[in-house]
């Protein structure tokens, strides 16, 4: 039994290797819940590149998607910007190529049924941990589905094909002095006596 | 104060992962009230094959994107199972340190330990995300600007880097 950082107690399980069966077998899948027309809870399945999704609860998520997907929707917008013969500069086109993200238009409506700050009610008890924002919510400017999906490719699959030289530079934290030297054995060193702010000062013993 | 981030890019190459270890089901709960937001499973590396991913961008597989709803924000602990195979070498102190960023700004960084792997093994561990408190302010942007929230998971084996994947974010709840 470990302490975490927040100082929860965890547990590690070491599972033996499992038989081939049971690793060959098929998840075993939810039951179906049924569907409340007072809140938009509905379980979301499907297959994204190679995953199954096995539960998805809309009151917290609404999609999941890899960069594989991503790549491939991509390739398939350029393709079909190129068969339509557009050309004047498509927005999306550049925003692609740019790998810029785009500031998401929005505008306030009211909604009948889903109030975006309030955790959704379980067990008749609802939570709700800021002031009520009223009966607003935001909400993004209709788009074309898989657009609005899926967004702008992130910078790291744009450009990102490259792997830096193992540094641990991006993880010099609060407390350790910006200006000591990259030296990889230093960072090294630090890594084992990590000190992240406000929480618990972290020693390893060297084995 | 804010903190640096400078990282753009993957600070290893995925041939870096030597342990074979490859991620097999993830799931994700509120810890208040045991409700399960997401699950997911995927069969392990050798049951894939390679299908059509030679074209691809091989950080391609290491990237996730989540379009959360601005409830999720207001979640206080989420459970996080991971469930992940190895290879044939034995695995010691593997780590994980996962950074969340929105734009340039850190919002929590949070270290687990998944301790020592028996070799060939699938292995469970359950992790604790604790939130940050987050201003009205800041929730307000990160739910304005999707994808401009982010993080960098960087996995260790006895303190060298094995594995760097990442994500983005959205909260604006746009399906």
């Amino acid at each position: 039994m470990e302490v975490d950082v927040s100082g929860v107690s965890r547990t590690i399980m070491s599972i033996l290797p499992a038989p081939t069966d049971e690793i060959n077998s098929p998840p075993k899948a939810e039951p179906e819940k049924p569907r409340c027309s007072s809140t938009p809870c509905s379980p979301i399945k499907g297959t994204v590149s190679g995953y199954q999704i096995l539960h998805m609860d809309s009151n917290y998520l609404v999609g999941f998607t890899t960069g594989e997907e991503l790549l491939k929707l991509a390739q398939k917008w350029t393709s079909t910007e190129k068969a339509t013969g557009d050309t004047m500069p498509n927005p999306r086109t550049k925003q692609l190529d740019s790998g810029l993200h785009r500031a998401t238009r929005v505008y306030k409506t009211k909604s009948r049924y889903y109030q975006p700050y309030d955790i959704p009610a379980v067990n008749g008890r609802r939570r709700r941990r800021m002031p009520s924002s009223g009966d607003n919510c935001i909400k993004s400017l209709p788009m074309e589905p898989s657009k609005v999906l899926h967004g702008s490719l992130p910078l790291c699959l744009l450009k990102g094909k490259r792997a830096h030289s193992k540094s641990l530079d991006y993880l010099n934290l609060d407390k350790m002095n910006i200006k000591e030297p990259a030296d990889t054995e230093v960072l090294q060193y630090q890594l084992q006596h990590l000190t992240l702010r406000g929480e618990r000062v972290f020693t390893r013993n060297k084995t | 104060m804010l903190k640096w981030r400078s990282n753009l890019y993957y600070l290893c190459a995925p041939s870096e992962n030597v342990y074979s270890i490859d991620f097999t089901r993830f799931k994700i709960r509120d810890l208040e009230t045991g409700t399960v937001l997401f699950e997911i499973t995927k069969p392990p590396a050798l049951e894939r094959g390679q299908g059509d991913k030679k074209d691809f961008d091989p950080n391609a597989g290491r990237f996730v994107r989540y379009q959360f709803t601005p409830a999720f924000l207001r979640l206080r602990q989420v459970g996080a199972t991971v469930e992940f195979t190895v290879g044939e070498k034995p695995i010691n102190n593997f780590r994980m340190i996962e950074r969340h960023y929105f734009r340039e700004q850190l919002l929590k960084s949070f270290d687990f330990e998944f301790g020592f792997c028996i070799p060939s093994s699938k292995n469970t561990c359950e992790h604790i995300y604790e939130f940050p408190p987050l201003s009205d302010e800041i929730m307000h942007e990160m739910i304005l600007y999707p994808y401009e929230t982010q993080s960098d998971s960087f996995y260790f084996v006895d303190n060298k880097l094995v594995m760097h994947n990442k994500a983005d974010y959205s909260y604006s709840g746009a399906p």
